[in-house]
């Protein structure tokens, strides 16, 4: 045999690899599908469904978009759009300040072999904890209100940030620091001079863009212990109930595209 | 700005730190948005520990007296049924939604079509898409298919798929184009193209987005069932209602198992793809 | 045969890289383009294939105007021509053997070619295409753990199992040292002898220009200042063509 058919013979069958990986999601896909109650008249009215959907985005009631008329502002879905903002930012801010003792803890560059393993340790721990479970627990300590989201998305982002915080002192240039050695600076000096100017835009980017993410939970999370649009996304989710949704629609979406530019648009500045 | 003379006599001035510019928006937002937020008048901090026993021990009061045994057979028989719910949702929509994402994020992105035309609409879409959150996407596929698993597979398509697209023109875009390059000029087209010169790049980053998206899905799945869609979350809230705090406990010790199992599982198989 | 009849090209930016270019290349020849970078090199070169549209004027390959064609006629053109580039442009995390073999692809379907199998020939073709380049034991290997030279070689094998008549090289060995380089020029020069495949190469080092191609074309400022045997090329010619002697990085000295 030549070099040629020798190797010809050891050309790895990939197609197989590809078939197996590709049969392998359409059993999961159908797999999923199994004992999806499909409702053969529901269907059947999946276009009329869809009008009338579509139907409720002309007949917005304004009033109760704009808290107008008979609806007090602090009814409306825009003041509800500001309590979600509310609820987003506060968290986020607590979120970022626990977060950076916890980063530098769980960096290896500050907190050493130890402090990392234990810092990272404690994050990954609250990370593990969806944001609805902490908001069900904190709904004991502070009550039915939008206080409890604004602590449960500020424990998770605590574990979320605190990974990247460290990620960012570990990633950067370690070089400043053996100069500050060299000077003869303490460790909270070189925190303050070698690390701080460092990291401190991507701090920046990292919290901006958790801010996005947190948006978007704080729209939701009033579902389970209310504030924002919590309440009203439940009245909502009752069928009959589509021009309220159409009446939220108009405004989250807006509000998350507002927010995700002007995130996006600061990150940019940023770098 | 602070004006510094050294001993030549010459001055210099240190330009105002943009540090304060920041921290007083931030100020300002502070307030105007504290408003919103509503500041309890007295905290029940102190009940947030017993609720936590309540939670990871059986019940015992008036209304319900149950067993370690109760506990874990709960845990064992009862919550694995909602999980299953769960997980078949979140996979069916993960699948189905990054199917859908992955020719998307190709026509979305910039480098493979030159053409705004082109790109401008797929990206339009994509971006109103991914504003809507996971349970807002369930209540409006609830009302077009009504209440069951069908219903959240919809709705955690179209989030998944707005997650999934996004990420991907995202690496799309800073994938490395000479070969894509070198493809076209063996005569092949965009299609062929992406397949032989793109996909091989974004393929390992596309499956570890994939357990990435599978993960929200798990954890934005709990909150299903208080829009109406059965799913782990319905112990949550049968549970809040009832006072049965203990089969709380359990789906937290559940999720959190499952949530650890998809980490150390996505760590590795991005080992292997290395 | 590639004609070009006044051809001219236009960027869109308003600079104009070339002003009237008017050749013959006949089936079989060895061209090195030389010039300084921005004379329009690789201009030229990429509206062979039109990997660059040309704005005016009109280019023949074998007697067919080529710069109104597009779609299919375009996919097919390409396909019989190879072109190496000098970055390489391998899927450097693909394995290459896979990246010989996607030089295929333009051969088939969309639809087959998604699927990703081919026929027993081809892969044969694709083996003996790097055995010609003599690097059929790195077969398996990822592209990206090979040495600059032999990566260059996997994309000289990409191009050959194209089964092309032509050969496109934009400054092949520019990123390549000294002795892989000579190595590379050798393997241009096999291809070129054994398969009798026409090459035009942009080169940026003058004496393996004039030591591998018969022909030389100097361009400069958008025109052919120079077009003749390598043999007759003068100090005085080279300094038409460059505006100045030569630097010292334009020749590769051994």
């Amino acid at each position: 045999m030549t070099n040629v058919q020798q190797t010809y013979l050891k050309i790895p069958k990939r197609w197989k690899i590809n078939l197996i990986f590709s049969i392998a999601m359409l059993v999961a896909l159908i797999y999923s599908f199994a004992g999806s109650e499909i409702n053969i008249l529901r269907l059947s009215s999946v276009f009329y469904s869809f009008k009338y959907m579509i139907l409720a985005y002309t007949k917005i009631n304004w009033d109760l978009v704009l808290g107008m008329g008979i609806y007090p502002f602090s009814d409306g879905v825009v003041y509800m759009a500001l309590e979600t903002l509310a609820m987003a930012f506060f968290g986020t801010l607590l979120g970022g300040i626990l977060a950076i003792p916890l980063g530098f803890l769980s960096s290896e560059t500050v907190g050493g072999k130890t402090g990392s393993r234990i810092g990272s340790a404690v994050l990954v721990l609250i990370r593990v904890f969806p944001e609805i479970i902490l908001a069900v627990v904190l709904l004991k300590g502070f009550g039915i209100n939008s206080m409890t989201c604004v602590m449960a998305i500020g424990i998770h982002s605590v574990g979320m940030l605190g990974k990247l915080f460290a990620e960012a002192i570990d990633n950067m240039d370690k070089l400043p620091l053996e100069a500050l050695d060299a000077v003869g600076a303490n460790r909270w000096q070189k925190i303050r001079f070698g690390i701080l100017p460092q990291i401190a835009a991507d701090f920046s980017s990292v919290t901006l863009y958790r801010l996005d993410i947190n948006v978007r939970s704080a729209s939701v999370l009033g579902i389970v212990a209310a504030g924002g649009f919590g309440a009203m996304l439940s009245y909502a989710s009752a069928p009959e109930n589509q021009s309220v949704l159409a009446a939220l629609m108009v405004v989250i979406v807006p509000m998350i595209l507002i927010m995700d530019a002007i995130s996006g648009y600061l990150r940019g500045k940023l770098i | 700005m602070t004006r510094f003379t050294l001993t030549s006599g010459k001055v210099i001035v240190k330009p105002f730190n943009k540090i304060w510019i920041v921290l007083f928006v931030i100020l300002i937002i502070v307030v105007v948005l504290g408003q919103y937020i509503y500041f309890p008048e007295y905290l029940t901090l102190a009940e947030i520990w017993p609720f936590l026993k309540k939670m990871f021990s059986p019940r015992n009061d008036i209304f319900g007296h149950r067993t370690w045994g109760d506990y874990f057979n709960y845990i064992f028989t009862i919550i694995p049924y909602y999980l299953l719910k769960t997980i078949k949702m979140s996979i069916g929509g993960t699948v189905i939604g990054s199917a859908i994402a992955l020719p998307f994020s190709v026509l979305a992105a910039k480098n493979v079509f030159k053409n705004k035309w082109i790109t401008s609409p797929f990206r339009f879409i994509m971006n109103i898409i991914r504003t809507i959150p996971a349970a807002v996407m369930v209540i409006v596929a609830v009302f077009i298919v009504g209440t069951g698993n069908l219903a959240g597979i919809i709705g955690f398509s179209l989030f998944s798929f707005g997650i999934m697209a996004k990420m991907l023109y995202e690496v799309i875009e800073t994938s490395d184009m000479n070969s894509f390059e070198a493809l076209e000029s063996t005569g092949a087209n965009k299609t062929q193209a992406f397949r032989y010169a793109l996909l091989p790049q974004i393929f390992p980053i596309f499956i570890s987005y994939l357990i990435y998206v599978f993960e929200i899905n798990i954890r934005a799945s709990a909150l299903l069932a208080f829009v109406g869609v059965e799913s782990i979350g319905s112990i949550i809230q049968v549970g809040l209602d009832g006072g049965d705090f203990d089969y709380i406990g359990g789906v937290v010790i559940v999720l959190t198992f499952v949530i650890i199992i998809i980490q150390l599982f996505s760590n590795w198989i991005r080992g292997k793809l290395q | 045969m590639i004609r070009f009849v006044d051809v001219k090209k236009t960027y869109l930016n308003g600079v104009q890289a070339l002003k009237g270019i008017n050749l013959e290349i006949h089936d079989g020849e060895f061209v090195a383009i030389i010039g300084l970078s921005g004379a329009g090199k690789s201009t030229l070169l990429r509206s062979i294939n039109k990997m660059i549209d040309i704005t005016e004027g009109e280019l023949y390959i074998d007697d067919v105007e080529i710069s109104s064609i597009k779609g299919k006629e375009l996919r097919m053109l390409r396909r019989s021509i190879g072109m190496i580039f000098q970055s390489f442009n391998l899927v450097r995390r693909m394995s290459v053997f896979n990246n010989v073999i996607s030089g295929r692809v333009a051969y088939h379907s969309t639809f087959k070619t998604l699927i990703g199998r081919f026929p027993a020939q081809e892969k044969i073709l694709a083996l003996e295409s790097l055995e010609a380049m003599g690097i059929l034991d790195k077969a398996f290997a990822r592209a990206d753990q090979l040495s600059g030279g032999q990566q260059q070689r996997v994309a000289l094998a990409r191009a050959l199992t194209q089964q092309p008549k032509l050969i496109l090289a934009d400054e092949p060995v520019a990123s390549l040292d000294p002795i892989t380089t000579i190595q590379v020029m050798d393997d241009f020069a096999k291809i070129n002898k054994e398969f009798g495949i026409t090459i035009i190469a942009n080169m940026h080092h003058v004496d393996l220009a004039l030591k591998y191609a018969n022909r030389i074309i100097g361009v400069k400022d958008g025109l052919v200042v120079f077009d003749g045997k390598s043999t007759d090329i003068t100090e005085d010619i080279l300094v038409n063509i460059y505006g100045r002697t030569l630097k010292h990085d334009e020749v590769l000295g051994e």
